[in-house]
């Protein structure tokens, strides 16, 4: 292991209630989870000096961190604000380890909340996504499905995946979530329904995307030095990859391979492990689709063979690779890539109670966005103290 | 206004984008041209994505290509569409080699394939705006060309 693997650690973690939480505005939501992740690691908010957050989506803000830190009476040693779409969350976590590692800061809160589901809806953040280089809206090719929908079709052409492939996939995370007492969707889910559901963008359907949710999440990041001494078992940071194909569905080659491909190269290099050392993946699940490229793209099935590995009850509990956990953006919450890692540590912290995997030492997270052009990935050890 | 008549979204005309939108408006689909390396490049950019050169030119493509990927549309995301679904948004390789985003028009979804050989056609989006979209190659002329527009 080289450089700064394993030298900050993941120590607190905290979210609100996740679905319709109709009058909490996205900065209340903020507040609430930044709150849960401090008292998690036993710290107060006072000791946060690094604020990295992403802006609520449903109201596209300049300059987020700011407003959220003011709001704080924070004055933090180290301010970021990122958008790279679902790799947002796993970038910010790698931008706060570098800061932290260097001494830029010492306890930093990786924050999001938004109130997507019972807010303002997003018809004019809608309308403005991409513009100056997505003519396409002019066709009606808005919103994530229907843009996802062209990589899914093309993937399912070039290797034969089948409608209950997909659903296997939507079918396994909301089992999951059914275990998890936060999650929002917990109803269980049978292949017969996931048929049923409605057409979104073919080939997508209803059960094939993401959720909406109201909710907040934030991930609390020290040196592993200094979280030998917090309330938590640390969650320590031994792989961080970041890849990003910006020509996205433009260049042929990545309906089928995202960059995950190259992000996940560097994290196991980093990590010192590979696809094999790997005991629960907490994969960006926007859509079902998203999951069986990055599978593949990580190196756990040949390419090509992740529909059938999921079909096979591989992305189960107790299968090969047990898979968002908690249910994912599929069913446990959508906050854009903070519940993957949130779930990560707590299945490396054994506190996952019905749904633990057995054991589980090392764990991968990936974060996928702007319709395949963002990657990044992270690979996540326990300290051994849990 | 309320948001429910919220007209269709525009594309956004810039110093790169102006020519593809002048030849719309003249029934051209053009794509852009390096004059350092060649290389054919959809959407309008700043510079050349292969060799990085800002020496751009734009030439008259054939306006044939053939379905790469595709979806059918079911859930309106913008109110303006509501009226449409379900329709048929593609990416169609041009015969040139780039890649154009855009609506098979003037089709039954379901007979939309992969494969599929297609040709442009330009239809009016509003007064300013001329979009290039597709029919299945050797389609009836009776709607080709550039019919002023019938959104």
């Amino acid at each position: 292991m080289a450089g700064i693997s394993g030298r900050v650690s993941i120590v607190g973690v905290g979210h609100t209630a996740y679905g319709r939480l109709p009058g909490r505005s996205a900065w209340a939501l903020q507040v609430e989870a930044l709150r849960n992740a401090v008292s998690d690691a036993g710290l107060s908010v006072g000791d946060v000096d690094g604020l990295f957050t992403e802006s609520q989506f449903s109201e596209p803000l300049l300059m987020h961190g700011t407003i959220l830190g003011r709001q704080l009476g924070l004055r933090p040693r180290f301010l970021s604000t990122q958008s790279q779409g679902g790799a947002t969350c796993i970038s910010l976590i790698q931008t706060a380890a570098l800061a932290i590692d260097a001494g830029m800061c010492s306890v930093a809160a990786v924050v999001y909340g938004d109130n997507a589901k019972t807010g303002q809806p997003n018809i004019y953040g809608l309308a403005q996504m991409g513009r100056g280089q997505a003519d396409f809206v002019a066709h009606g090719l808005l919103g994530g499905p229907a843009m996802e929908a062209l990589a899914a079709q093309r993937y399912r052409y070039e290797h034969g995946v089948t409608d209950e492939q997909f659903g296997a996939v939507a079918v396994t995370f909301r089992h999951h979530a059914s275990l998890t007492p936060h999650a929002q969707y917990r109803d269980p889910m049978t292949m017969d329904d996931y048929l049923a559901s409605r057409w979104i963008a073919e080939p997508l359907r209803l059960y094939d995307c993401a959720i909406t949710s109201d909710g907040g999440a934030c991930v609390l990041l020290t040196s592993s030095e200094r979280a030998r001494d917090l309330a938590q078992p640390g969650a320590r940071i031994i792989g961080m990859g970041q890849a990003h194909n910006l020509d996205g569905l433009r260049d042929r080659r990545h309906y089928t391979s995202f960059a995950g491909a190259r992000a996940s190269k560097d994290a196991y290099a980093m990590a010192g492990v590979g696809p094999a050392d790997i005991d629960t993946a907490q994969l960006y699940d926007c859509f079902t689709s998203t999951v069986l490229v990055t599978l593949e793209d990580y190196g756990f099935v040949e390419r090509g063979g992740a529909g059938a590995f999921a079909a096979e009850g591989g992305l189960g509990l107790g299968g090969r690779l047990p898979t968002n956990t908690s249910g994912g953006l599929l069913s446990e919450a959508n906050v854009t890539g903070w519940g993957q890692v949130i779930e990560a540590v707590r299945q490396l912290r054994g506190s996952a109670s019905a749904r633990q995997v057995d054991g589980a030492e090392v764990a991968i997270c990936s974060g996928h966005g702007g319709f395949q052009a963002t990657h990044a990935t992270l690979v996540l050890a326990g300290d051994g103290r849990s | 206004m309320s948001q429910w008549e919220l007209p269709k979204p525009q594309p956004v005309m810039s110093e790169e984008t102006a020519p593809f939108w002048e030849g719309t408006a003249n029934d051209e689909l053009r794509v852009q041209r390096c004059k350092e390396c060649g290389n054919l490049q959809l959407p309008a950019s700043a510079a050349c994505m292969a060799c990085r050169s800002s020496d751009l030119e734009w030439i008259r493509a054939s306006g044939s290509g053939t379905v790469f990927s595709f979806t059918v549309v079911h859930h309106a995301f913008h109110p303006a569409f509501a009226s449409e679904v379900p329709y048929v948004v593609a990416d169609v390789e041009l015969d040139e080699g780039p890649v154009l985003t855009a609506s098979i028009v003037d089709v039954d979804p379901a007979q939309v394939k992969i494969g599929m050989d297609v040709e442009a056609r330009f239809r009016r989006l509003d007064e300013q705006y001329v979009l290039c979209v597709f029919v299945p190659a050797g389609a009836r002329p009776g709607r080709a060309g550039h019919d002023g527009g019938d959104q």
